[in-house]
C-alpha cells in the first residue's frame, strides 16, 4: 500500500505540478489571479482530439500544433482583454471567469457534451514495485519532469529568467532598471498559456474529455499555488506533491469517502495557511502597493 | 457631447423596452385543439436529446395518424422543449420549467435526469395540478410520496428507470450471474465482490442494499469505495480493489466516472469481472471513450437489441436511424407520451381525474416491455413487466446477455455472458 | 401641519431624487417592479421579481465585504448556505416557522462570518481570497458526510412556504430586497463606511490612524454574512429546499459577476448589475443554446469597455460633479445646484476632474 500511495501521489503531482507552475507564474509577473487558466488546459485536450481522433494527425506534431496554437490564443486574450485592464483587479478576475465560460460553451456547442478520450499514445501497462502503472501514466511524468526541469533552467540561468524573476519580485524597480515590464508581462502569459497547453495536451489521453473539465482542477491548482505561496515556482511544486499525497492518503486510507479528497486537499491548505499566511515559499504582500 | 449623452440614454431606455417587449412576447397563446407537452432536459447533453427524440417520435406518429381522440375531436400535439440546464444548476431546471408551466401553458410534463432537480420539479408540478411523468430519474422517495399524500401527488407517474431499490435488486440478479458462471466454469465457492458506488444518492441505496444481499448470494464483500461521480482518475481505487483480492466488482456510476473507471480497468486489467450499473457504458461512444479498454464492461440497461416484446427490434433501429445513438432510458418519453395518449382516450376526456385514473389501468406493450404502474404510480420490474436487460460489450459490440433463463425468461437474440480473458486467466491460477 | 410634512417630503423629494437623473431611473425602475405584479398574474414574471430582490441582496452583501472594505470574498456562497441549510433544518426538524428561521439563519451566517473571518484576518490579498474560495467546497464535503441529516445531494426539501400565494410572497421579497439594499448603502455612506474605504484605501494608514483595523474587519465578514444569511434563508424558503448547489463554486462567482458588471463598491452598483443581469437571463431561456455563450460574451465585451461597471459608466455620462462642492449634478445644468459654479463643459476639462474624482481604481 505505501508503494502504492507513493506511486499514485507522483503521477498526479507531475500533472497538478504542470498547471499550479503556469498559474503560478503569470501571477508572479502580471499580479493576475488567470481564472481561465485552466481552460486553455480543456482547449488543449480538444484540440488534440481534433487532430489525433478526428483529423489522424500523428502525435509528436498534434501536440507541437496543439501548444503553438493555444498559447497564440492565450496571448491574443491578454493582449486584448486582460492587459488593458490591469489596473482593475476584480474586473481582470471576472474577465478571465468569463472568458473560461466562453471556451467552455464554444467547445459545449462543438462538440456537445458526451465524454469523450484521446486514444493513448503508449498502450498498456507495466509493474513498479508492485503497483500497476500505465505506460501512458510514466510517459506523461516524465515528459512533465523534463518540462518542468527546462522551466526552471529557463528562469534561472537566461536573461529573459532572469527579468521575469527581477518583475516577479519587485515590478517599480524591474520597470527602473530598464526592462520592459509589460513586454515580460506578455512573454510570461504566453509561458504561462504554453504550460497549460503541454499539461492538456499530455495529460488529455488520462482524463476524459469534456467542456466542464477545467472547473475541477481549477481549485486543485488555486488551492496548491496558495499553498506553495502565490508566485513561487518551488511552493507550486511542492505544493503539487502535497496535494497530490493527500488525495492518494484519502482514497487508500478512507476508501467510503474517496469523494472527500477535493474537500481535505482544500482543509491541508487552510492549515497550511493559518500557520504560515503567505504559503510555504511566498513573497510576502506586505507593504506592496 | 450632450447628444452624446442623450443618445446613450435614450439607447438605455430603447434596450428597456426591449427587454420588456421580449419577455412579454415570450407568451404567445394558440388556440384550437392543441395538447401541449412539455419536454424537460438537459439539452445540451445526450440525456436531453434522448428526452427530446423520444417525444418527437411519438408525436410525430400520433400527430400523422390524426392526434389524439378525445370524445369526437382530435387533438394534436405541440412539444414544448424545455432545456433545464440539470446537470449544471438546479435552480435553472425549475425556473425553466415554471416558465414553461405559466407561459407555455403546458398540459403534461414528461422527462428529466437528475434527482436533485426532479425532486424540486415534481413539487412543483403538484403546486400546479398537472401530470408529470419521470423519466430518467429513479429516487424511490418520489415514488412514496403518493401513497402518503394522494390527492397532491396523483399527478405523479415514473416511467423510466426502475426506482433505485429495483434497480439495486435488478442489478444485483446480474452479479449474481457472473457469480454463478464462475462457480460452474471455475469451481469459486464464494467469490469477493468489491462494492464501487458513486456518492450520490442512488449510489447510497445501491451500496446499502448490495453490502446486505451479497452475503446472502454466498458472496463476500471485499471493500465499498465511494468515488465522486465524475472521478477523473481511479488508479488509486483500482488498486486498492486489486489488493483487495476482489474477484468480482459491482458498479453503480452514473456519470463520467464511469467512463474513467472502465478505460483503466481495462488498461490495467484488474483481475475481477466489472458487473452492474455504469450509464455510460449504455451509449454508443463508450468504446471509443474507453479507447477500447471498455470491452467486457456488463451493465443493467434498458432497450437491447433482442426481441424484449414485438416492437423493440424495429423501434430500436428507428431510434438509431434518427438519433445516431442507442437509446438510453431517456427515451421512455416515447412511451410516455402514448401512454398518456392511450389513458386520455380510454378517459373519453381530459378532465385530469378521469385521465388519472385511466393512467393507473396502464398495460402498455412498448420497447422495454410491458410497462404498468403500482399504487405509487411508480413503474412495475417482473418477469410478466418490464424486466429490465443486462447488455455486455463484446468486440466492441454491445450485446444483450440478460435475462438469460431468469424465471424461464431468455429474450430471443441473447447471447451468453463472457468473462475477461485476463480474469479467466487470474481465475485458473 | 400635515400640509407642512407633505411640502417637506415633497422638497425633499424633488430636490435629492427628480434632480439627478440617476436616482430618477432607478426610482422609476423601482416602481415600475414594484406594479408589474399587480398587472401580470403570471407565476413566472412573479418568481423573476422574487429572485431578483434576493440576489440583489446577495450581490450587495457581497459589495459590502469585498468592494468597500477590499476583503475580496470569493466563497461569498458560504454565507448564503449556511443560512439556507439552517433555516431549511430548523423549519424541518423543529417546525420553527420562517419568520424565526430566516432570522436564526442569518445568525448561523453571521457565526460563519466569525468562524473564518477570524482565521482569515492573518492572511492578506490573494491570499485571502483563494483561503475563502475553499471554505463553500470543504462546507459541501461536510454536507455529504452528514447527509442523513442534510440529505447529501438531495438537501433538505419539504420545507413550508413564505406566505400563503406568490403574489405575497414577491412583495415580501420586494419589500425586503429595497429595505436591506437600502440599509447596506446608508451602511456604506456612514463613518462606518468612511473607515471600510480607509481600510482598504491603504490599511497601514488605516491603523496608523488609530483605527482598529482587524475588529472593523470582522464586523465588515459579520455585516456581510448578516444580509447574505437573510437572502440565503428567504431564497430556501422560497424554493422550499437547501441543496448542496447552493454552495457552488459558480454561486460565488456570480455575485461577483453581478456586482463587478454593475460597478463595484457602490451598493447600487450591485444592485443594478442584479437587476440587469438576472431578467435578462430569464429572457435568454428562449434562445437556451446560446444563452451562456451570450451571458459570457456579454460581459466579457461590456467590461472591456466599461472597466468600472455599467452603473457609475452611466453616472458618469448623465451626471456631472461640480468641481467645487462635491455636490452631483444633472448633465443638462450648467450650474451647479448647490454653490452655483459653473460646470465646465468641454470634454478635456471633463477628463480631467473626472480623474481626481472618479471612483478610485485599485
Amino acid at each position: 500500500m505505501l508503494a502504492n500511495i507513493l506511486v499514485t501521489t507522483l503521477v498526479n503531482a507531475a500533472a497538478y505540478a504542470m498547471l499550479a507552475v503556469g498559474f503560478s507564474l503569470i501571477f508572479g509577473v502580471g499580479r493576475i489571479i488567470n481564472l481561465a487558466h485552466t481552460a486553455y488546459y480543456m482547449l488543449a485536450g480538444f484540440s488534440i482530439y481534433t487532430l489525433v481522433a478526428t483529423a489522424g494527425c500523428p502525435a509528436a506534431p498534434a501536440v507541437l500544433l496543439t501548444i503553438a496554437l493555444i498559447t497564440v490564443i492565450a496571448v491574443l486574450c491578454y493582449k486584448l482583454l486582460i492587459d488593458p485592464m490591469r489596473e482593475h483587479e476584480t474586473t481582470v478576475l471576472i474577465i478571465t471567469i468569463a472568458l473560461a465560460l466562453v471556451f467552455q460553451e464554444l467547445m459545449l456547442k462543438y462538440f456537445g457534451g458526451q465524454f469523450r478520450s484521446v486514444p493513448s499514445l503508449a498502450r498498456g501497462f507495466f509493474v513498479i514495485l508492485g503497483v500497476q502503472v500505465t505506460r501512458q501514466h510514466a510517459l506523461t511524468c516524465m515528459v512533465l519532469v523534463l518540462i518542468l526541469g527546462a522551466v526552471w533552467l529557463l528562469l534561472q540561468k537566461t536573461r529573459l529568467g532572469l527579468a521575469i524573476r527581477a518583475t516577479a519580485q519587485d515590478k517599480e524597480v524591474a520597470n527602473l532598471m530598464g526592462m520592459d515590464v509589460s513586454r515580460i508581462a506578455a512573454i510570461t502569459a504566453a509561458i504561462s498559456a504554453a504550460l497549460a497547453a503541454t499539461a492538456g495536451a499530455l495529460v488529455a489521453p488520462l482524463n476524459i474529455l469534456e467542456p466542464h473539465m477545467w472547473l475541477h482542477p481549477l481549485t486543485i491548482i488555486l488551492a496548491i499555488v496558495v499553498l506553495g505561496g502565490l508566485g513561487s515556482i518551488k511552493g507550486s511544486i511542492l505544493g503539487a506533491v502535497i496535494i497530490a499525497l493527500s488525495e492518494s492518503l484519502v482514497i487508500f486510507l478512507l476508501p467510503q469517502g474517496s469523494f472527500l479528497k477535493g474537500a481535505f486537499s482544500l482543509l491541508i491548505m487552510i492549515i497550511v495557511l493559518l500557520i504560515r499566511p503567505e504559503g510555504l515559499f511566498g513573497v510576502a504582500l506586505e507593504g506592496e502597493r | 457631447m450632450n447628444t452624446r449623452q442623450l443618445v446613450t440614454v435614450f439607447l438605455l431606455a430603447l434596450f428597456c423596452f426591449g427587454m420588456i417587449l421580449l419577455a412579454g412576447c415570450a407568451r404567445q397563446e394558440e388556440e384550437g385543439n392543441v395538447i401541449k407537452i412539455g419536454v424537460a432536459g438537459p439539452m445540451q447533453f445526450i440525456h436531453g436529446q434522448h428526452h427530446m427524440l423520444g417525444a418527437q417520435m411519438a408525436a410525430d406518429e400520433i400527430n400523422d395518424a390524426g392526434g389524439i381522440k378525445v370524445g369526437d375531436d382530435y387533438y394534436t400535439i405541440e412539444l414544448v422543449k424545455i432545456d433545464t440546464n440539470e446537470l449544471l444548476s438546479v435552480d435553472d431546471a425549475s425556473s425553466a420549467v415554471e416558465k414553461a408551466i405559466a407561459q407555455d401553458n403546458i398540459d403534461l410534463l414528461v422527462g428529466t435526469i437528475r434527482t436533485e432537480a426532479a425532486v424540486a420539479i415534481q413539487e412543483l408540478m403538484m403546486d400546479h395540478q398537472k401530470i408529470y411523468i419521470t423519466c430518467g430519474a429513479s429516487f424511490k422517495e418520489m415514488a412514496d410520496k403518493v401513497s402518503q399524500d394522494y390527492d397532491r401527488y396523483k399527478y405523479w407517474f415514473r416511467l423510466t428507470p426502475l426506482n433505485g431499490e429495483l434497480l439495486a435488486k435488478a442489478s444485483l440478479l446480474l452479479l449474481q450471474h457472473v457469480g454463478q458462471v464462475m462457480k460452474d466454469d471455475y469451481g469459486i465457492e464464494t467469490p469477493k465482490v468489491a462494492v464501487v458506488c458513486e456518492e450520490a444518492a442512488a449510489g447510497d441505496t445501491l451500496a446499502a442494499v448490495a453490502q446486505q444481499v451479497i452475503p446472502s448470494f454466498g458472496m463476500e464483500v471485499a471493500g465499498v469505495w465511494r468515488p465522486s461521480p465524475q472521478a477523473t482518475d481511479m488508479t488509486a481505487e483500482l488498486a486498492a480493489i486489486r489488493d483487495s483480492g476482489a474477484q468480482i466488482i459491482y458498479t453503480y456510476l452514473s456519470s463520467s466516472g464511469g467512463v474513467t473507471y472502465a478505460r483503466q480497468w481495462g488498461e490495467l486489467k484488474i483481475p475481477a469481472a466489472s458487473v452492474g450499473i455504469n450509464v455510460e457504458a449504455q451509449s454508443k461512444g463508450f468504446i471509443e471513450a474507453t479507447d477500447n479498454y471498455g470491452n467486457y464492461e456488463f451493465t443493467l440497461n434498458t432497450y437491447a437489441p433482442v426481441e424484449i416484446t414485438e416492437k423493440t427490434i424495429k423501434w430500436y433501429e428507428d431510434f438509431i436511424a434518427k438519433a445516431g445513438e442507442f437509446p438510453t432510458y431517456n427515451a421512455g418519453t416515447y412511451d410516455a407520451l402514448y401512454i398518456y395518449k392511450e389513458a386520455v382516450e380510454r378517459a373519453g376526456t381530459l378532465d385530469l381525474d378521469a385521465v388519472i385514473e385511466e393512467m393507473e389501468k396502464t398495460r402498455f406493450t412498448s420497447a422495454c416491455g410491458i410497462q404498468a404502474f403500482d399504487e405509487n404510480h411508480d413503474v412495475i420490474w417482473g418477469p410478466e413487466y418490464v424486466t429490465a436487460v443486462g447488455t455486455q460489450w463484446q468486440d466492441g459490440e454491445l450485446k444483450c446477455v440478460w435475462p438469460y433463463d431468469w424465471q424461464g425468461i431468455t429474450y430471443p437474440g441473447t447471447v451468453k455472458y463472457q468473462l475477461p480473458p485476463w480474469v479467466e486467466e487470474a481465475l485458473q491460477k | 401641519m400635515i400640509r407642512d410634512m407633505m411640502g417637506r417630503i415633497y422638497r425633499n423629494f424633488k430636490g435629492e431624487i427628480l434632480v439627478l437623473p440617476g436616482r430618477t431611473l432607478a426610482l422609476l425602475v423601482g416602481l415600475a417592479i414594484f406594479i408589474a405584479p399587480l398587472l401580470t398574474r403570471d407565476i413566472y414574471i412573479l418568481r423573476i421579481i422574487t429572485l431578483t430582490s434576493i440576489f440583489a441582496v446577495f450581490a450587495a452583501s457581497w459589495d459590502l465585504l469585498s468592494g468597500f472594505v477590499g476583503q475580496l470574498n470569493l466563497g461569498h456562497a458560504l454565507f448564503f448556505g449556511v443560512a439556507a441549510y439552517t433555516s431549511a433544518m430548523l423549519n424541518l426538524y423543529l417546525k420553527l416557522p420562517p419568520l424565526l428561521t430566516i432570522p436564526l439563519g442569518a445568525i448561523a451566517a453571521v457565526a460563519a462570518g466569525l468562524a473564518i473571518g477570524i482565521p482569515c484576518l492573518r492572511l492578506k490579498g490573494q491570499y485571502l481570497s483563494l483561503a475563502t474560495l475553499a471554505f463553500p467546497i470543504i462546507l459541501k464535503g461536510v454536507v455529504y458526510i452528514f447527509k442523513q441529516y442534510t440529505g447529501g445531494e438531495l438537501g433538505v426539501s419539504g420545507i413550508s412556504r413564505l406566505a400563503g400565494s406568490r403574489l405575497a410572497e414577491c412583495y415580501i421579497a420586494l419589500l425586503l430586497g429595497v429595505s436591506l439594499c437600502l440599509l447596506i448603502w446608508k451602511i456604506t455612506d456612514s463613518k462606518l463606511g468612511l473607515i471600510f474605504h480607509a481600510i482598504r484605501e491603504d490599511e497601514i494608514a488605516a491603523r496608523a490612524s488609530g483605527i482598529n483595523t482587524t475588529a472593523y474587519k470582522l464586523l465588515a465578514f459579520c455585516l456581510s454574512g448578516l444580509f447574505a444569511g437573510i437572502a440565503g434563508g428567504f431564497y430556501a424558503h422560497y424554493m422550499r429546499l437547501a441543496g448542496p448547489s447552493m454552495l457552488d463554486v459558480m454561486l460565488s462567482f456570480q455575485a461577483i459577476i453581478w456586482t463587478i458588471f454593475g460597478g463595484i463598491a457602490t451598493v447600487y452598483g450591485a444592485v443594478t448589475g442584479v437587476v440587469i443581469l438576472f431578467p435578462l437571463m430569464e429572457v435568454m431561456r428562449a434562445f437556451p443554446e446560446i444563452r451562456m455563450l451570450f451571458f459570457a460574451v456579454t460581459i466579457v465585451i461590456v467590461l472591456r469597455f466599461m472597466p468600472e461597471g455599467v452603473a457609475p459608466w452611466f453616472l458618469d455620462r448623465v451626471e456631472k460633479e461640480c468641481p467645487r462642492c462635491k455636490e452631483r449634478n444633472a448633465f443638462t445644468r450648467r450650474n451647479c445646484r448647490v454653490c452655483r459654479t459653473l460646470l465646465i463643459a468641454g470634454k478635456e476639462v471633463s477628463a480631467g476632474t473626472e480623474g481626481q474624482t472618479g471612483h478610485p481604481t485599485d
